[in-house]
């Protein structure tokens, strides 16, 4: 092996903003460190508080547009205008909480998902400021839009997959595996081209039906999530090789978190309310952000209260988190926050709430 | 709606690849350059390089390779665009011309794929069996060339190293196969990959060598027989080929990245290798043979000498290498066999680069509405200044040291057959000299006729083959045959003349208030009249409107006193017409010219102005009386013809020529500093020519047809980052970065710069305690170790010399600079911003804002105030200071105490980098988030967010347009245009900023300012442009955005449209593609963007082109609605051509 080179000054020199500023304007390819740079902060932008609406709790919530539309404890789905806060218009969508909400890309459609009563999942269509039943889906624990053109569900059913036409309702075919893998939270995900779908720890082709791959399992509950490069699987904290079935890395900061993507080209990994183990009662209050293109860290971000979902906007600038404060001296109370990216913490806070203001552990 | 139109002035001058090989035919040596979207070739010749041909590529070139195909003995060329475009061409020679034809060309984008972070790879089998590219994360995209296939057709391979960083394919092996130096959590390792070309897959590893040097980044394969590959690292080569491995670590490697390399021989013995210091080495492969073949047994590196900066380098022959570059100017040079002064290198020649432009100021020195840009260009060491400005270039051929010219004629003297003249006049105080131009010899004579011992005033051939010579005494005609006098002409009594004018046959004299007319006659001066006029006569003209005739009807005269212009008629010198001219100036000469066949009297003025009308030649009448500025001191003016039309000269310390295009006077600068005097001069050896007398020295040279920019080089020797101007102390301010080596006693300069030039050298005193409690770098450093050492220049704005170098101690870093007047303050100061800048933090936590006062060659700290991060923008602010510090928008009143204090502060953005102001308003440019518009709120004191584009956009420059427009350049080499929109009817539509117009230049702006190239306050033109916007970019090019109404968009839109079907790209990528608006996922068509670039390409269609092209299309001229024809069309893009 060879020995290490001194440091160089032209190579470290993109770390620091400053100077990176100027070597952006030199040519230098930098867009990796601002991009690792936007990252490290994130700045509470807006605030939905459970308090401001009488008794309700936030589940979940998904940005659209403008638009943020939140799934509640008490089975309502609600749909807010980002900028002001104001709620346009709700539904009670389930007699129980809403524990999944998802709207296409338009915007005109959105899944519900309720975990206790049946129907689990209903696909909603919106108009003039309306929810109206579309497709109701029983035993479906775990919905999501086809990726390309959005016109197919997939609905997880235990250990199966099941896809179905969103114009017809019919259900147009079925992934059972040969030998299950009972993963306990077990989600059915297709790949950004919807060609390859990931249930149960094996991997499908969509047009044949097939069985292509069975995953080693390393973990009980999560299945994994295909990477958006459509290389790659991440299962908990595995990352396995999409084409050669190779483990390629292990991401220990992953361990039973939910990853969003970022278009930003960013992970986020938190422990989402819904997969949190009720028994152990053990919180985990940070999200990850990890670099979508080697899984490196770039920063854990502590926002002081569970985490019960996150959702990323469409062009990645920001993200919107539903926190819940239990604490033994004060009542319950949840919220849905809109972080900013990039955005560092404003000195004079308009939130009055400082003391619960994100803390970044890690840069880089 | 936002309608704008884009056009390039200085096309880029960086260079992103060069190679050599034989194109145009299996034996031209060719050289092939490519800048951002263009390809340049060229061919070697014995003597030096000769341009052959430049190609536009709808793209941005990211790599380019040339291969040779098996059954070919010419090369080909391959184009990767950053799109992802590729295209295989080929260069035929038809006769005399080249046509670069596209062999076969595709698109190799992948719409799911993540694109590959730190640039693009490709590389090229030896046998041109198939090209491998690295564009996407862990994917190498392969092109398999199949014979007069014209469609090239990538598949994706799934590639297990995820960082790669170079890849190159082995020469001599069965099945292609590429070589990577990848890096994983272990380290770097190099690593072989054979492919199936059948079944479109890796087969297998066929060797690798794990754990080279952690810093290698580059590859270079050995060709055969002799094979293997070479890893160059930071401070180590290693050289591999599965068995054998020899490894090097030259000590001579200073702390730079070999960052390219050019094989000298087709061997492979010998490479050269430059890194990002400017230094050339030659490595040598030692080889030994034995019954097994060929085999390396050692490698030797050699320093050769020092060049610019390099980008890439190719071999081409005898010695020769070109070296391209992007951070200071291109270069040819020599290697020679014997060292000189330590150096094997010879420099040839350098090609302008200004690339890369991190700042401009644009400035009217001459106060003539003609903006010269001072840029802040290139990197490093080879870091300078460019002064760009239009004109007329004039290509000396010779000069003549003569000081104190105050007249100059042409003659020719003997020889009535030659068309050619051979003498030069010379006027001086008291004395009179003649030069014979006799080939390229000059020298001096004597005509006895003339009078040598006074200064003349006037000089010409006439008619019947005579010389007039007229003194302050007398006229006298002179045979040229026999250079004897033949006649002369006094005024009565002692009086002396002060004017003269003559033309072939006529001469007018004015003496005090009397104006005599003189007819010339074989041998005789006849006096014909004599008039008396209301003043004293200051400047006189005779010169025949109709250019075939030789006599006048009309006298031109310019009074004293009463300062007017007055036509008399001749032969009676009856005044016809008096025109007032306003002002107190007199008039100093006075001229009467045809320009397409109407006719105009000029007349300078003392102070550098000229009026100027249209003239009847009949009655004398003048109107459209207009006035223009051409320089600050007397100006004399001088007909010329060139290019077979009539143009004037302008002599005066601006000098300028003045011609007619379209129907309208143009005037454009001549790129010498001042001209006093000047004659046309067609000699033999000095073929249609002009005579320049300047304060010193009399120039001989051509003129150029079209006016273009001039650049002029300041080097500094380091890199310049920032740049003001200050009127008040006529200097300039430059922060620059100087690279300092520690040594035993303290960090040194590696080399003489402008810094450590400088006529004084001062340091600053005040450091900052250090965050973290006085860790300095500098006191740490080890020996060997590269400081950063940043400086203020002060630099006159005339000599562009050094007169003050303000030196900070590292790791303060200069980050902007303005120049401004503050508050009640009369003086005009400089602004500076610093922060430290410690590498292993994400961001400088402490900075300062320094007030300096550069006053009687002195330069002095008037006030300073600490800020919490780096202020990456400075801009006067209604006489305040506004910054972007970090993620805070702040603004600094100037107190009578001479303190800087915040009067406010808003912080909404990731980092505020871009700022510019506007009345109240201000617009900001983000890191990441776009751009803001904010509005300062005097009564209260605050600033409010009045909207902002929510589309997240990595800035790289911002410009207000107008009230409600403004423009970002963002990091993709994209170009919009945001509006705010006043009359929404929500309070949330008004907060946003729409994104109106869109454009990819394919180059990332680094600044915008305003300012015009050309004379604003002159001329009318057709085409209704409003205001006009430079930029600077990141290769070097400089171009123009201006904003156009809806109708002339319109038309030009359509023209656009027509042109993109007529003009077809080399390379065949659809224009529309090309211009397309890419940000991250995000594609969406051109729109409110007229580009120039293609527009300006109708003048060089063919007329039958032409025609094609305004078929059907309809523009609106003098209010009325037409189909347009050529002619029209040609006027209204000639004059668009004229902005720049």
């Amino acid at each position: 092996k060879c020995p290490d080179p001194r440091p160089s000054r032209l190579l470290s020199s993109n770390y620091n903003l400053t100077s990176r500023h100027f070597r952006t304007q030199a040519g230098f390819d930098t867009g990796r460190y601002d991009r690792r740079h936007v990252h490290t902060h994130f700045a509470p932008w807006r605030t939905l508080r459970s308090a401001d609406y009488e008794e309700l709790e936030f589940n979940c919530c998904d940005l659209v547009g403008k638009y943020i539309i939140v799934g509640t404890q008490q089975g309502h789905g609600r749909v807010f205008n980002m900028n002001d806060g104001i709620e346009q218009f709700s539904m009670n969508c389930h007699n129980f909480s809403v524990d999944a909400i998802k709207a296409n890309r338009a915007g005109d459609l959105v899944l519900t998902t309720s975990l206790w009563r049946t129907p689990t999942s209903i696909l909603w269509n919106i108009a003039d400021n309306e929810f109206k039943s579309k497709l109701r889906l029983t035993e479906v624990t775990y919905c999501e839009f086809s990726h390309t053109s959005q016109d197919r569900l997939l609905g997880t059913q235990n250990e199966s997959a099941s896809l179905f036409d969103i114009n017809t309702g019919t259900k147009v075919s079925t992934f059972t595996p040969t030998i299950p893998n009972q993963y306990t939270k077990n989600r059915a995900t297709l790949c950004r081209t919807d060609e390859l779908l990931l249930s149960d720890g094996v991997l499908w082709d969509v047009r044949s039906g097939k069985e292509i791959h069975k995953f080693d399992k390393f973990n009980q509950c999560i299945s994994g999530v295909f990477h958006p490069n459509c290389l790659e699987i991440i299962a908990n904290t595995e990352v396995w090789d999409l084409r050669t079935f190779h483990l390629l890395q292990t991401v220990p900061v992953l361990d039973q978190r939910n990853c969003t993507f970022s278009p930003m080209h960013v992970i986020y990994g938190a422990r989402l309310g819904a997969d949190r183990d009720e028994v152990m009662e053990t919180y985990d209050t940070s999200f990850n952000v990890l670099d979508a293109y080697d899984y490196s860290s770039i920063a854990t971000i502590d926002v002081k209260r569970n985490i019960n979902d996150l959702s990323v906007s469409a062009n990645g600038s920001l993200i919107a988190v539903v926190e819940d404060h239990t604490s033994y001296d004060s009542k319950q109370e949840t919220y849905v926050k809109i972080y900013a990216v990039g955005v560092k913490k404003s000195e004079r806070s308009e939130e009055e709430d400082d003391e619960e203001v994100p803390d970044s552990d890690e840069e880089g | 709606m936002s309608h704008h139109y884009v056009v390039t002035a200085q096309k880029p001058t960086a260079v992103v690849a060069c190679l050599t090989g034989n194109f145009t035919s299996p034996t031209d040596l060719n050289l092939i350059i490519a800048r951002n979207n263009q390809v340049e070739i060229g061919i070697v010749t014995p003597e030096g390089l000769r341009p052959l041909k430049e190609i536009n590529i709808n793209g941005t070139i990211a790599v380019m390779k040339h291969f040779r195909p098996p059954d070919s003995n010419k090369d080909l060329l391959f184009i990767l665009t950053r799109r992802y475009n590729v295209m295989i061409l080929e260069a035929r020679m038809v006769g005399d011309t080249i046509t670069v034809i596209t062999k076969a060309n595709g698109n190799v984008s992948d719409s799911v794929g993540i694109p590959s972070e730190g640039g693009v790879i490709a590389a090229i089998d030896p046998k041109a069996r198939v090209i491998g590219m690295c564009l996407y994360q862990g994917l190498f995209t392969i092109i398999p060339m199949e014979k007069d296939a014209s469609e090239l057709k990538a598949t994706n391979l799934r590639m297990d190293e995820l960082m790669v960083y170079d890849v190159e394919f082995l020469h001599g092996c069965l099945n292609p196969t590429v070589i990577v130096i990848h890096k994983d959590n272990d380290g770097r390792h190099v690593k072989s990959h054979e492919i199936n070309l059948r079944d479109k897959e890796f087969m297998k590893i066929a060797w690798k060598q794990d754990n080279v040097e952690t810093e290698a980044t580059m590859l270079i394969p050995v060709p055969s027989p002799i094979g293997g590959v070479i890893v160059i690292g930071r401070e180590s080569i290693v050289y591999h080929d599965g068995s054998n491995y020899h490894a090097v670590a030259p000590l001579t490697f200073r702390q730079s990245t070999i960052n390219c390399y050019a094989r000298v021989d087709s061997k492979g013995l010998r490479y050269l290798l430059g890194n990002m210091h400017g230094q050339l080495y030659m490595l040598f492969l030692g080889t030994s043979e034995s019954s097994k073949g060929i085999t390396v047994k050692d490698i030797k590196v050699e320093q050769l000498g020092e060049i610019s900066i390099p980008e890439c380098i190719t071999y081409l022959d005898n010695g020769f290498l070109y070296i391209g570059a992007r951070h200071g100017d291109s270069q040819l040079v020599r290697l020679s066999s014997e060292a000189i002064e330590g150096s094997y290198v010879i420099p040839v020649e350098n090609f302008t680069n200004l690339a890369p432009i991190l700042d401009i100021a644009v400035v009217d020195l001459d106060r003539q509405g003609q903006g010269q840009i001072i840029t802040c260009s290139g990197s490093f060491k080879d870091g300078s200044l460019r002064i760009i400005r239009i004109g007329i270039g004039i290509q000396e051929h010779a000069c003549i040291d003569l000081p104190g010219i105050k007249g100059m004629w042409s003659l020719k003297v003997g020889t009535d057959d030659s068309p050619y003249e051979n003498t030069l006049v010379l006027a001086f105080v008291g004395h009179t000299r003649i030069l014979t131009l006799s080939g390229e010899e000059v020298e001096e004579t004597e005509i006895p006729g003339f009078a040598s011992d006074l200064q003349t005033f006037l000089c010409a051939n006439v008619e019947h083959d005579q010389l007039i010579q007229v003194t302050s005494d007398s006229v006298r005609l002179v045979k040229s045959s026999s250079k004897s006098l033949v006649a002369e002409w006094r005024p009565e009594g002692d009086r002396s003349i002060g004017v003269v004018s003559c033309n072939g046959t006529q001469i007018v004299v004015a003496s005090a208030r009397d104006i005599f007319y003189i007819v010339i006659e074989d041998g005789n001066l006849q006096e014909k009249c004599r008039k008396t006029l209301a003043y004293e006569v200051a400047c006189l003209d005779i010169t025949p409107l109709d250019e075939k005739q030789n006599k006048s009807e009309l006298v031109a005269v310019g009074l004293w006193t009463d300062i007017s212009a007055v036509m008399l008629s001749l032969p009676s010198l009856d005044t016809i017409y008096t025109e007032k001219l306003s002002g107190e100036i007199i008039p100093r000469s006075i001229l009467m010219t045809t320009f397409e066949g109407i006719h105009y009297l000029l007349c300078a003025l003392g102070d550098g102005s000229m009026y100027y009308f249209i003239m009847d030649p009949i009655t004398g009448q003048l109107t459209d009386k207009k006035k223009v500025t051409l320089g600050t001191q007397p100006t004399t003016l001088r007909t010329f013809r060139s290019f077979a039309t009539t143009n004037v000269f302008a002599c005066s310390d601006r000098p300028t020529v003045i011609y007619s295009s379209n129907h309208k006077l143009v005037f454009s600068n001549v790129n010498l500093k001042e001209v006093n005097h000047m004659c046309s001069l067609n000699a033999q050896a000095y073929p249609d020519s002009l005579a320049l007398a300047t304060k010193n020295s009399v120039i001989l040279g051509t003129i150029d047809e079209i006016q273009k920019l001039h650049i002029r080089t300041v080097p500094l020797g380091e890199g310049p980052r920032r740049i003001a101007y200050q009127e008040a102390s006529q200097t300039f301010a430059v922060s620059t970065l100087r690279i300092d080596v520690h040594g035993r006693g303290g960090p040194k300069p590696l080399r003489s710069s402008a810094s450590t030039r400088a006529q004084n050298i001062t340091c600053s005193s005040n450091i900052l305690p250090k965050p973290g409690g006085g860790n300095s770098t500098a006191a740490n450093a080890e020996v060997g170790q590269e400081i950063d050492v940043h400086n203020l220049l002060v630099i006159d704005q005339n000599t562009f010399e050094v007169l003050h170098a303000h030196q900070f101690v590292s790791p303060e870093t200069i980050s902007a600079l303005m120049s401004a007047k503050l508050g009640d303050d009369p003086n005009t100061y400089y602004v500076v911003a610093t922060s430290l800048v410690i590498p292993d933090e994400p961001e400088p936590k402490v900075g300062r804002i320094i007030i300096f006062h550069y006053h009687d060659n002195k330069l002095t700290q008037v006030a300073e105030t600490k800020v919490d991060g780096t202020c990456y923008a400075l801009v006067e602010f209604n006489g305040k200071v506004l910054a972007g510090i970090g993620s805070f928008v702040r603004l600094y009143e100037w107190t009578n105490e001479k303190e800087l204090r915040m009067e406010c502060n808003i912080q909404n953005m990731i980092a505020a980098l871009y700022l510019k102001a506007k009345g109240d308003f201000i617009l900001v440019g983000d890191l990441m988030r776009s751009i803001t518009l904010l509005q300062h709120k005097q009564m209260e004191g605050i600033f409010v967010e009045i909207a902002r584009d929510c589309e997240p956009k990595w800035m790289r420059a911002v410009e207000i347009l107008d009230d409600d427009t403004f423009l970002g350049s963002e990091t993709n080499g994209n170009l919009f245009v945001c509006q705010k929109d006043s009359a929404a009817t929500t309070d949330e539509e008004r907060q946003l900023l729409p994104e109106l117009a869109r454009f990819h230049l394919g180059d990332t702006v680094n600044v915008f300012r305003h300012g015009s190239l050309v004379m604003q306050n002159v001329g009318e033109r057709t085409t209704p442009i409003n205001g006009c916007v430079l930029y600077g970019t990141c290769n070097g090019a400089i171009g123009i955005v201006t904003q156009i109404p809806q109708d002339f968009y319109d038309f030009l839109h359509g023209l656009e449209e027509r042109l993109k079907k007529i003009i077809k790209s080399v390379g065949k990528i659809e224009h529309t593609y090309y211009r397309n608006f890419q940000i991250n996922t995000k594609v969406e068509p051109s729109e409110g963007f007229i580009d120039g670039d293609l527009i300006e390409s109708f003048l060089d269609l063919s007329r039958d082109k032409m025609r094609e092209a305004v078929l059907g299309l309809e523009l609106t001229l003098y209010g009325e609605r037409k189909s347009a024809d050529v002619e029209d069309v040609i006027k209204i893009v000639e004059d668009l051509t004229r902005m720049h």
